[in-house]
Protein backbone atom coordinates (compact mmCIF):
# COMPACT_ATOMS: atom_id res chain seq x y z
CA UNK A 1 0.00 0.00 0.00
CA UNK A 2 2.78 2.42 0.89
CA UNK A 3 4.35 1.72 -2.51
CA UNK A 4 1.17 2.80 -4.14
CA UNK A 5 1.11 6.03 -2.27
CA UNK A 6 4.75 6.60 -3.16
CA UNK A 7 3.77 5.98 -6.72
CA UNK A 8 1.07 8.56 -6.41
CA UNK A 9 3.52 11.03 -4.99
CA UNK A 10 5.85 10.58 -7.92
CA UNK A 11 8.61 9.32 -5.68
CA UNK A 12 9.42 6.06 -7.43
CA UNK A 13 12.19 5.43 -9.90
CA UNK A 14 11.48 3.84 -13.25
CA UNK A 15 11.99 0.24 -12.24
CA UNK A 16 9.90 0.57 -9.13
CA UNK A 17 7.30 2.35 -11.19
CA UNK A 18 7.05 -0.48 -13.66
CA UNK A 19 6.75 -3.01 -10.87
CA UNK A 20 3.92 -1.13 -9.23
CA UNK A 21 2.08 -0.80 -12.50
CA UNK A 22 2.40 -4.52 -12.96
CA UNK A 23 0.95 -5.10 -9.51
CA UNK A 24 -1.89 -2.84 -10.38
CA UNK A 25 -2.52 -4.65 -13.61
CA UNK A 26 -2.73 -7.99 -11.89
CA UNK A 27 -4.58 -7.18 -8.74
CA UNK A 28 -8.15 -5.99 -9.19
CA UNK A 29 -8.57 -5.19 -5.53
CA UNK A 30 -5.56 -3.00 -5.58
CA UNK A 31 -6.79 -1.36 -8.69
CA UNK A 32 -9.99 -0.49 -6.99
CA UNK A 33 -8.13 1.09 -4.14
CA UNK A 34 -6.14 2.98 -6.64
CA UNK A 35 -9.36 4.18 -8.17
CA UNK A 36 -10.62 5.38 -4.93
CA UNK A 37 -7.27 6.97 -4.42
CA UNK A 38 -8.03 8.84 -7.59
CA UNK A 39 -4.87 8.65 -9.58
CA UNK A 40 -5.97 5.99 -11.99
CA UNK A 41 -5.98 8.17 -15.01
CA UNK A 42 -2.32 8.28 -15.80
CA UNK A 43 -1.68 4.73 -14.79
CA UNK A 44 -4.38 3.25 -16.94
CA UNK A 45 -3.06 5.10 -19.93
CA UNK A 46 0.40 3.71 -19.23
CA UNK A 47 1.93 7.10 -18.64
CA UNK A 48 4.01 7.55 -15.57
CA UNK A 49 2.02 9.64 -13.19
CA UNK A 50 3.47 12.81 -11.80
CA UNK A 51 6.90 11.83 -12.92
CA UNK A 52 9.56 14.24 -14.01
CA UNK A 53 8.37 13.88 -17.55
CA UNK A 54 5.34 15.94 -16.73
CA UNK A 55 6.84 19.09 -18.09
CA UNK A 56 8.05 17.48 -21.24
CA UNK A 57 4.74 15.84 -21.89
CA UNK A 58 3.10 19.15 -21.49
CA UNK A 59 5.50 20.88 -23.83
CA UNK A 60 5.17 18.07 -26.29
CA UNK A 61 1.44 18.40 -26.35
CA UNK A 62 1.88 22.10 -26.78
CA UNK A 63 3.85 21.53 -29.89
CA UNK A 64 1.31 19.14 -31.27
CA UNK A 65 -1.34 21.83 -31.09
CA UNK A 66 0.36 24.86 -32.46
CA UNK A 67 -2.70 26.88 -33.27
CA UNK A 68 -4.38 26.42 -30.00
CA UNK A 69 -1.61 26.10 -27.58
CA UNK A 70 1.63 27.59 -28.55
CA UNK A 71 1.50 30.83 -30.38
CA UNK A 72 5.12 30.95 -31.47
CA UNK A 73 7.56 33.51 -30.23
CA UNK A 74 8.31 34.42 -26.67
CA UNK A 75 8.00 31.53 -24.30
CA UNK A 76 10.02 32.44 -21.32
CA UNK A 77 7.71 31.53 -18.54
CA UNK A 78 5.68 29.16 -20.67
CA UNK A 79 6.09 25.90 -18.90
CA UNK A 80 5.37 26.88 -15.36
CA UNK A 81 2.38 28.96 -16.22
CA UNK A 82 1.04 26.17 -18.34
CA UNK A 83 1.14 23.80 -15.47
CA UNK A 84 -0.54 26.35 -13.40
CA UNK A 85 -3.30 26.89 -15.88
CA UNK A 86 -3.79 23.19 -15.97
CA UNK A 87 -3.98 22.93 -12.25
CA UNK A 88 -6.44 25.72 -11.97
CA UNK A 89 -8.61 24.21 -14.61
CA UNK A 90 -8.54 20.83 -13.05
CA UNK A 91 -9.40 22.08 -9.62
CA UNK A 92 -12.11 24.08 -11.01
CA UNK A 93 -13.60 21.22 -12.85
CA UNK A 94 -13.86 19.30 -9.66
CA UNK A 95 -15.70 22.00 -7.98
CA UNK A 96 -18.01 22.48 -10.85
CA UNK A 97 -18.96 18.88 -10.38
CA UNK A 98 -19.62 19.51 -6.76
CA UNK A 99 -21.79 22.35 -7.73
CA UNK A 100 -23.59 20.21 -10.20
CA UNK A 101 -24.33 17.46 -7.79
CA UNK A 102 -25.34 19.75 -5.00
CA UNK A 103 -27.60 21.41 -7.45
CA UNK A 104 -29.31 18.24 -8.44
CA UNK A 105 -29.78 17.39 -4.80
CA UNK A 106 -31.82 20.44 -4.03
CA UNK A 107 -33.33 20.75 -7.41
CA UNK A 108 -36.79 19.81 -6.40
CA UNK A 109 -37.90 22.77 -4.37
CA UNK A 110 -36.87 25.72 -6.38
CA UNK A 111 -38.01 25.09 -9.88
CA UNK A 112 -41.28 27.05 -10.23
CA UNK A 113 -39.82 30.43 -9.42
CA UNK A 114 -37.01 29.94 -11.73
CA UNK A 115 -38.99 28.85 -14.67
CA UNK A 116 -40.64 32.21 -14.57
CA UNK A 117 -37.25 33.80 -14.69
CA UNK A 118 -36.58 36.91 -16.62
CA UNK A 119 -36.55 36.12 -20.23
CA UNK A 120 -35.06 39.17 -21.58
CA UNK A 121 -36.61 40.14 -24.80
CA UNK A 122 -35.22 43.50 -25.85
CA UNK A 123 -33.59 44.53 -22.66
CA UNK A 124 -31.15 47.14 -21.81
CA UNK A 125 -27.98 45.15 -21.52
CA UNK A 126 -26.53 46.89 -18.52
CA UNK A 127 -29.53 46.04 -16.41
CA UNK A 128 -30.39 42.63 -17.50
CA UNK A 129 -28.23 40.83 -15.08
CA UNK A 130 -30.14 41.76 -12.01
CA UNK A 131 -33.22 39.67 -11.38
CA UNK A 132 -31.48 36.40 -11.78
CA UNK A 133 -30.42 33.32 -9.90
CA UNK A 134 -27.95 30.53 -10.10
CA UNK A 135 -27.71 29.10 -13.52
CA UNK A 136 -28.23 25.42 -13.52
CA UNK A 137 -31.78 25.36 -12.41
CA UNK A 138 -33.21 27.55 -15.05
CA UNK A 139 -35.80 25.89 -17.17
CA UNK A 140 -34.55 27.75 -20.18
CA UNK A 141 -31.07 26.37 -19.97
CA UNK A 142 -29.61 23.50 -21.89
CA UNK A 143 -30.60 20.23 -20.37
CA UNK A 144 -29.86 19.30 -16.81
CA UNK A 145 -26.36 19.78 -15.66
CA UNK A 146 -25.25 20.75 -19.13
CA UNK A 147 -24.83 24.34 -18.06
CA UNK A 148 -22.36 23.42 -15.39
CA UNK A 149 -20.49 21.35 -17.89
CA UNK A 150 -20.26 24.44 -20.04
CA UNK A 151 -19.20 26.68 -17.19
CA UNK A 152 -16.52 24.22 -16.37
CA UNK A 153 -15.34 23.79 -19.93
CA UNK A 154 -15.28 27.54 -20.28
CA UNK A 155 -13.29 28.23 -17.19
CA UNK A 156 -10.69 25.70 -18.17
CA UNK A 157 -9.87 27.91 -21.11
CA UNK A 158 -10.15 31.33 -19.55
CA UNK A 159 -7.00 33.34 -18.83
CA UNK A 160 -8.68 34.58 -15.67
CA UNK A 161 -8.57 31.07 -14.38
CA UNK A 162 -4.81 31.09 -14.55
CA UNK A 163 -4.54 34.47 -12.99
CA UNK A 164 -6.95 34.26 -10.14
CA UNK A 165 -5.48 31.17 -8.68
CA UNK A 166 -7.90 29.62 -6.36
CA UNK A 167 -10.66 31.97 -7.30
CA UNK A 168 -12.24 30.12 -10.19
CA UNK A 169 -12.68 27.20 -7.95
CA UNK A 170 -14.82 29.14 -5.82
CA UNK A 171 -17.18 30.30 -8.40
CA UNK A 172 -18.18 26.75 -8.89
CA UNK A 173 -18.14 25.81 -5.25
CA UNK A 174 -20.99 28.14 -4.98
CA UNK A 175 -24.03 26.00 -5.27
CA UNK A 176 -27.09 27.45 -3.82
CA UNK A 177 -29.68 29.27 -5.81
CA UNK A 178 -29.52 32.87 -4.89
CA UNK A 179 -32.34 35.24 -4.53
CA UNK A 180 -31.02 38.41 -5.94
CA UNK A 181 -32.94 41.48 -5.20
CA UNK A 182 -30.76 44.43 -4.90
CA UNK B 1 -9.80 61.15 21.72
CA UNK B 2 -11.62 58.50 19.78
CA UNK B 3 -12.67 61.02 17.19
CA UNK B 4 -9.19 62.29 16.79
CA UNK B 5 -7.96 58.76 16.30
CA UNK B 6 -10.56 58.13 13.63
CA UNK B 7 -9.69 61.29 11.85
CA UNK B 8 -6.03 60.45 11.93
CA UNK B 9 -6.76 57.03 10.56
CA UNK B 10 -8.95 58.26 7.77
CA UNK B 11 -6.42 60.90 6.93
CA UNK B 12 -3.73 58.33 6.75
CA UNK B 13 -5.71 55.94 4.61
CA UNK B 14 -6.75 58.70 2.26
CA UNK B 15 -3.19 59.82 1.81
CA UNK B 16 -1.98 56.30 1.16
CA UNK B 17 -3.20 55.73 -2.40
CA UNK B 18 -1.82 59.04 -3.53
CA UNK B 19 1.55 57.95 -2.28
CA UNK B 20 1.50 54.43 -3.55
CA UNK B 21 -0.72 54.27 -6.62
CA UNK B 22 1.33 54.45 -9.71
CA UNK B 23 1.24 53.71 -13.36
CA UNK B 24 3.98 51.23 -13.83
CA UNK B 25 2.68 48.72 -16.34
CA UNK B 26 5.90 46.78 -16.49
CA UNK B 27 6.04 46.22 -12.80
CA UNK B 28 2.33 45.49 -12.61
CA UNK B 29 2.64 42.91 -15.36
CA UNK B 30 5.52 41.34 -13.50
CA UNK B 31 3.27 41.02 -10.47
CA UNK B 32 0.52 39.41 -12.52
CA UNK B 33 2.92 36.93 -13.92
CA UNK B 34 4.24 36.08 -10.46
CA UNK B 35 0.69 35.61 -9.27
CA UNK B 36 -0.09 33.25 -12.10
CA UNK B 37 2.87 31.07 -11.29
CA UNK B 38 2.71 31.20 -7.51
CA UNK B 39 0.26 28.39 -6.97
CA UNK B 40 2.40 25.97 -8.95
CA UNK B 41 5.32 26.59 -6.63
CA UNK B 42 3.88 27.08 -3.18
CA UNK B 43 2.41 24.84 -0.54
CA UNK B 44 -0.34 26.45 1.42
CA UNK B 45 -3.37 25.72 3.50
CA UNK B 46 -6.10 28.01 4.58
CA UNK B 47 -9.69 29.07 4.66
CA UNK B 48 -11.18 31.29 2.04
CA UNK B 49 -14.46 32.97 1.51
CA UNK B 50 -16.22 33.46 -1.79
CA UNK B 51 -18.80 36.18 -2.13
CA UNK B 52 -21.02 37.05 -4.99
CA UNK B 53 -23.87 39.50 -4.86
CA UNK B 54 -24.68 39.16 -1.22
CA UNK B 55 -23.99 35.47 -0.76
CA UNK B 56 -20.90 34.23 0.94
CA UNK B 57 -19.50 30.74 1.26
CA UNK B 58 -16.49 29.39 3.05
CA UNK B 59 -14.16 26.58 2.06
CA UNK B 60 -11.01 25.03 3.36
CA UNK B 61 -8.08 24.28 1.07
CA UNK B 62 -4.86 22.28 1.36
CA UNK B 63 -2.50 22.69 -1.55
CA UNK B 64 0.82 20.94 -2.17
CA UNK B 65 3.21 20.75 -5.05
CA UNK B 66 6.13 18.41 -5.55
CA UNK B 67 9.35 18.98 -7.40
CA UNK B 68 8.10 17.07 -10.41
CA UNK B 69 5.35 19.63 -10.95
CA UNK B 70 2.70 17.45 -9.38
CA UNK B 71 -0.14 19.11 -7.52
CA UNK B 72 -2.15 17.65 -4.66
CA UNK B 73 -5.10 19.44 -3.33
CA UNK B 74 -8.00 19.02 -0.99
CA UNK B 75 -10.94 21.31 -0.99
CA UNK B 76 -13.71 21.07 1.53
CA UNK B 77 -16.87 23.09 1.54
CA UNK B 78 -17.62 24.30 5.05
CA UNK B 79 -21.13 25.55 4.33
CA UNK B 80 -24.13 23.69 3.00
CA UNK B 81 -24.10 20.01 2.07
CA UNK B 82 -20.76 18.33 2.84
CA UNK B 83 -18.52 18.04 -0.19
CA UNK B 84 -14.88 17.21 -0.58
CA UNK B 85 -12.75 17.43 -3.65
CA UNK B 86 -9.39 15.75 -3.87
CA UNK B 87 -7.07 16.42 -6.72
CA UNK B 88 -3.89 14.72 -7.84
CA UNK B 89 -2.75 16.56 -10.91
CA UNK B 90 -5.45 16.28 -13.51
CA UNK B 91 -7.25 13.51 -11.67
CA UNK B 92 -10.09 14.88 -9.67
CA UNK B 93 -12.26 13.01 -7.20
CA UNK B 94 -15.28 14.39 -5.57
CA UNK B 95 -16.85 12.91 -2.44
CA UNK B 96 -20.50 13.54 -1.77
CA UNK B 97 -21.47 11.93 1.50
CA UNK B 98 -25.06 13.06 1.43
CA UNK B 99 -25.78 11.00 -1.64
CA UNK B 100 -23.03 8.44 -1.07
CA UNK B 101 -21.39 9.09 -4.38
CA UNK B 102 -17.84 9.45 -5.60
CA UNK B 103 -17.30 11.26 -8.88
CA UNK B 104 -14.04 10.83 -10.72
CA UNK B 105 -12.93 13.10 -13.47
CA UNK B 106 -9.89 13.34 -15.64
CA UNK B 107 -9.21 16.64 -17.30
CA UNK B 108 -7.86 16.64 -20.78
CA UNK B 109 -4.80 18.82 -20.48
CA UNK B 110 -3.92 18.64 -24.12
CA UNK B 111 -6.10 21.45 -25.34
CA UNK B 112 -5.47 23.98 -22.64
CA UNK B 113 -4.11 27.08 -24.25
CA UNK B 114 -1.02 28.81 -22.93
CA UNK B 115 -2.76 32.11 -22.82
CA UNK B 116 -1.24 33.97 -20.04
CA UNK B 117 2.44 34.52 -20.72
CA UNK B 118 1.81 35.03 -24.41
CA UNK B 119 -0.90 37.51 -23.91
CA UNK B 120 0.12 39.54 -20.91
CA UNK B 121 1.18 42.37 -23.17
CA UNK B 122 -2.23 42.39 -24.83
CA UNK B 123 -3.68 43.13 -21.47
CA UNK B 124 -2.46 46.68 -21.49
CA UNK B 125 -4.36 47.36 -24.72
CA UNK B 126 -7.61 46.67 -22.96
CA UNK B 127 -6.88 47.53 -19.35
CA UNK B 128 -5.09 50.25 -17.47
CA UNK B 129 -2.79 48.33 -15.16
CA UNK B 130 -1.66 49.93 -11.93
CA UNK B 131 0.15 49.00 -8.80
CA UNK B 132 -1.88 50.02 -5.79
CA UNK B 133 -0.96 50.27 -2.17
CA UNK B 134 0.28 47.61 0.16
CA UNK B 135 -2.49 45.93 2.07
CA UNK B 136 -2.98 43.04 4.45
CA UNK B 137 -5.12 39.97 3.94
CA UNK B 138 -5.42 37.10 6.40
CA UNK B 139 -2.45 38.45 8.30
CA UNK B 140 -0.16 38.56 5.27
CA UNK B 141 1.18 41.67 3.64
CA UNK B 142 0.12 41.91 0.02
CA UNK B 143 0.48 44.16 -2.99
CA UNK B 144 -2.65 45.53 -4.63
CA UNK B 145 -2.73 45.33 -8.43
CA UNK B 146 -5.53 47.06 -10.28
CA UNK B 147 -6.80 46.40 -13.79
CA UNK B 148 -9.17 49.07 -15.00
CA UNK B 149 -11.08 48.36 -18.19
CA UNK B 150 -10.55 50.90 -20.95
CA UNK B 151 -14.15 50.52 -22.15
CA UNK B 152 -17.47 49.02 -21.08
CA UNK B 153 -16.91 45.74 -22.81
CA UNK B 154 -15.10 44.22 -19.85
CA UNK B 155 -14.98 44.18 -16.07
CA UNK B 156 -12.30 45.57 -13.80
CA UNK B 157 -10.18 43.41 -11.53
CA UNK B 158 -8.39 43.98 -8.31
CA UNK B 159 -5.90 41.58 -6.85
CA UNK B 160 -3.82 41.49 -3.75
CA UNK B 161 -0.73 39.31 -4.13
CA UNK B 162 1.28 38.18 -1.14
CA UNK B 163 4.49 40.20 -1.27
CA UNK B 164 6.93 37.35 -0.80
CA UNK B 165 5.40 34.55 -2.90
CA UNK B 166 3.00 36.36 -5.22
CA UNK B 167 0.15 34.12 -4.11
CA UNK B 168 -3.19 35.81 -4.78
CA UNK B 169 -4.80 36.39 -1.39
CA UNK B 170 -7.74 38.36 -2.63
CA UNK B 171 -9.27 38.75 -6.06
CA UNK B 172 -12.31 40.72 -7.00
CA UNK B 173 -14.21 41.45 -10.17
CA UNK B 174 -15.75 44.90 -10.42
CA UNK B 175 -18.76 46.04 -12.40
CA UNK B 176 -19.30 49.26 -14.26
CA UNK B 177 -20.04 51.26 -11.14
CA UNK B 178 -17.09 49.76 -9.36
CA UNK B 179 -19.41 47.47 -7.44
CA UNK B 180 -17.98 44.11 -6.46
CA UNK B 181 -19.54 41.36 -8.53
CA UNK B 182 -17.43 38.60 -7.16
CA UNK B 183 -14.83 38.39 -4.45
CA UNK B 184 -12.62 35.69 -3.18
CA UNK B 185 -10.36 36.20 -0.18
CA UNK B 186 -8.43 34.11 2.26
CA UNK B 187 -9.45 34.66 5.84
CA UNK B 188 -6.74 32.46 7.26
CA UNK B 189 -3.68 31.17 5.47
CA UNK B 190 -0.44 29.34 6.16
CA UNK B 191 2.11 29.45 3.38
CA UNK B 192 4.70 26.69 3.23
CA UNK B 193 4.63 23.46 5.19
CA UNK B 194 5.63 20.08 3.94
CA UNK B 195 3.59 17.58 2.04
CA UNK B 196 1.78 14.95 4.01
CA UNK B 197 -0.54 12.60 2.21
CA UNK B 198 -2.94 12.51 5.12
CA UNK B 199 -3.69 16.15 4.65
CA UNK B 200 -4.96 15.64 1.14
CA UNK B 201 -6.83 12.44 1.88
CA UNK B 202 -10.57 12.45 2.02
CA UNK B 203 -12.07 11.71 5.38
CA UNK B 204 -14.60 9.64 3.46
CA UNK B 205 -11.95 7.42 1.96
CA UNK B 206 -12.94 4.30 3.87
CA UNK B 207 -16.65 4.91 3.94
CA UNK B 208 -16.72 5.67 0.25
CA UNK B 209 -15.65 2.19 -0.79
CA UNK B 210 -19.29 1.24 -0.58
CA UNK B 211 -20.50 4.29 -2.43
CA UNK B 212 -21.50 4.60 -6.02
CA UNK B 213 -18.65 5.61 -8.29
CA UNK B 214 -19.55 7.88 -11.17
CA UNK B 215 -17.07 8.12 -13.97
CA UNK B 216 -19.27 9.62 -16.62
CA UNK B 217 -17.37 12.88 -16.51
CA UNK B 218 -14.40 11.08 -17.99
CA UNK B 219 -16.20 10.47 -21.23
CA UNK B 220 -15.73 13.90 -22.71
CA UNK B 221 -13.39 14.31 -25.65
CA UNK B 222 -12.36 17.60 -27.13
CA UNK B 223 -10.58 18.13 -30.42
CA UNK B 224 -9.58 21.17 -32.44
CA UNK B 225 -11.95 21.69 -35.36
CA UNK B 226 -13.33 24.21 -37.76
CA UNK B 227 -16.91 24.43 -36.59
CA UNK B 228 -18.09 26.68 -39.40
CA UNK B 229 -19.45 29.27 -36.98
CA UNK B 230 -18.24 32.87 -37.08
CA UNK B 231 -18.93 36.14 -35.33
CA UNK B 232 -19.96 39.09 -37.44
CA UNK B 233 -19.59 41.78 -34.81
CA UNK B 234 -16.61 40.95 -32.65
CA UNK B 235 -16.29 43.10 -29.49
CA UNK B 236 -13.20 45.32 -29.62
CA UNK B 237 -10.10 43.80 -28.08
CA UNK B 238 -11.37 40.22 -28.19
CA UNK B 239 -9.63 37.59 -30.28
CA UNK B 240 -10.44 34.00 -30.96
CA UNK B 241 -8.48 31.80 -28.60
CA UNK B 242 -9.58 28.40 -29.78
CA UNK B 243 -12.23 26.42 -31.54
CA UNK B 244 -13.04 22.80 -30.72
CA UNK B 245 -15.69 20.13 -30.85
CA UNK B 246 -16.73 18.50 -27.62
CA UNK B 247 -18.26 15.10 -27.67
CA UNK B 248 -19.61 13.20 -24.76
CA UNK B 249 -19.78 9.44 -24.91
CA UNK B 250 -23.39 8.40 -25.04
CA UNK B 251 -24.62 11.59 -26.64
CA UNK B 252 -25.28 11.50 -30.30
CA UNK B 253 -24.29 15.00 -31.35
CA UNK B 254 -21.15 16.95 -30.59
CA UNK B 255 -21.11 20.51 -29.33
CA UNK B 256 -19.08 23.27 -30.98
CA UNK B 257 -17.09 25.33 -28.49
CA UNK B 258 -15.37 28.59 -29.47
CA UNK B 259 -13.52 30.82 -27.02
CA UNK B 260 -12.83 34.53 -27.43
CA UNK B 261 -10.60 36.44 -25.05
CA UNK B 262 -9.22 39.91 -24.45
CA UNK B 263 -6.20 38.51 -22.66
CA UNK B 264 -7.94 38.27 -19.31
CA UNK B 265 -11.66 37.77 -19.66
CA UNK B 266 -12.92 34.97 -21.87
CA UNK B 267 -16.26 34.36 -23.51
CA UNK B 268 -17.26 30.88 -24.62
CA UNK B 269 -19.78 30.01 -27.29
CA UNK B 270 -21.44 26.60 -27.25
CA UNK B 271 -23.53 25.51 -30.19
CA UNK B 272 -25.62 22.37 -30.17
CA UNK B 273 -28.60 21.08 -32.10
CA UNK B 274 -31.87 22.19 -30.62
CA UNK B 275 -33.67 19.23 -29.12
CA UNK B 276 -37.36 18.97 -28.30
CA UNK B 277 -37.84 22.49 -27.07
CA UNK B 278 -40.65 22.30 -24.63
CA UNK B 279 -41.45 25.74 -23.33
CA UNK B 280 -37.95 26.88 -23.98
CA UNK B 281 -37.84 30.65 -24.31
CA UNK B 282 -36.30 32.21 -27.39
CA UNK B 283 -33.61 33.76 -25.27
CA UNK B 284 -32.62 34.16 -21.66
CA UNK B 285 -29.95 35.87 -19.66
CA UNK B 286 -28.65 34.83 -16.25
CA UNK B 287 -25.45 35.00 -14.32
CA UNK B 288 -23.36 33.11 -11.84
CA UNK B 289 -20.93 35.24 -9.95
CA UNK B 290 -19.28 37.47 -12.52
CA UNK B 291 -20.15 35.11 -15.36
CA UNK B 292 -23.02 36.19 -17.57
CA UNK B 293 -24.85 33.49 -19.44
CA UNK B 294 -27.03 34.11 -22.44
CA UNK B 295 -28.88 31.52 -24.48
CA UNK B 296 -30.76 31.91 -27.70
CA UNK B 297 -32.06 29.81 -30.52
CA UNK B 298 -30.77 30.13 -34.02
CA UNK B 299 -32.03 28.10 -36.94
CA UNK B 300 -32.40 24.77 -35.21
CA UNK B 301 -29.50 25.36 -32.86
CA UNK B 302 -29.28 26.25 -29.23
CA UNK B 303 -26.61 28.86 -28.65
CA UNK B 304 -25.16 29.34 -25.18
CA UNK B 305 -22.70 32.16 -24.67
CA UNK B 306 -21.08 32.70 -21.30
CA UNK B 307 -18.13 34.54 -19.87
CA UNK B 308 -16.80 36.81 -17.15
CA UNK B 309 -17.77 39.89 -19.13
CA UNK B 310 -20.68 42.35 -19.04
CA UNK B 311 -24.00 41.10 -20.36
CA UNK B 312 -23.75 43.46 -23.33
CA UNK B 313 -20.50 41.86 -24.47
CA UNK B 314 -21.85 38.35 -24.09
CA UNK B 315 -25.02 39.25 -25.97
CA UNK B 316 -23.15 41.04 -28.74
CA UNK B 317 -21.20 37.88 -29.41
CA UNK B 318 -24.29 35.69 -29.27
CA UNK B 319 -26.33 37.92 -31.50
CA UNK B 320 -23.76 38.26 -34.25
CA UNK B 321 -23.04 34.56 -34.51
CA UNK B 322 -23.69 33.05 -37.91
CA UNK B 323 -22.97 29.88 -39.76
CA UNK B 324 -20.60 30.35 -42.65
CA UNK B 325 -22.11 28.73 -45.71
CA UNK B 326 -19.97 26.70 -47.99
CA UNK B 327 -20.62 29.24 -50.72
CA UNK B 328 -19.11 32.17 -48.88
CA UNK B 329 -15.91 30.42 -47.98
Amino acid sequence: MDRISALMDGELDDRELARQFERLRQDPALRETWDVFHVIGDAVRGDSPLAGSFNERLSASLQREPTVLAPSGRRKTGASVMIYALSAAASLSAVAMVAWVAMSMNNAGTQPDLAAAPVAAPVEPARVAEPVMVVPQLASMPDEGRMNEYLLAHQGFSPSTALQGVAPYIRSVSTRPVDITR
Amino acid sequence: MKILWTVTCVGFLAAQPALADREDPQQALAWLSRMAGASAQQNYSGTFVYQHRGVSETSRIEHFVNTAGGVFEKLEALDGPAREVIRSNDQVTCYLPTIKTVIIEQRNARLLPAQLPERLSDLSENYGIRIGRLDRVAGHECQVIILEPKDKLRYGRRFCAETRTGLPLRASTLGEKNEILELFAFTELTIGGSFNRDRVKSKYLTASRKWRVDRSAMNVTERAADTGWVIGNQPAGFRKLMEIKRSVAGRSSSVAHIVYSDGLAAVSIFIEPLTAAKDRPEQSLTHQGAVNIYTRQLGGHLITVLGEAPAATVMQIANSLEHRTTASR
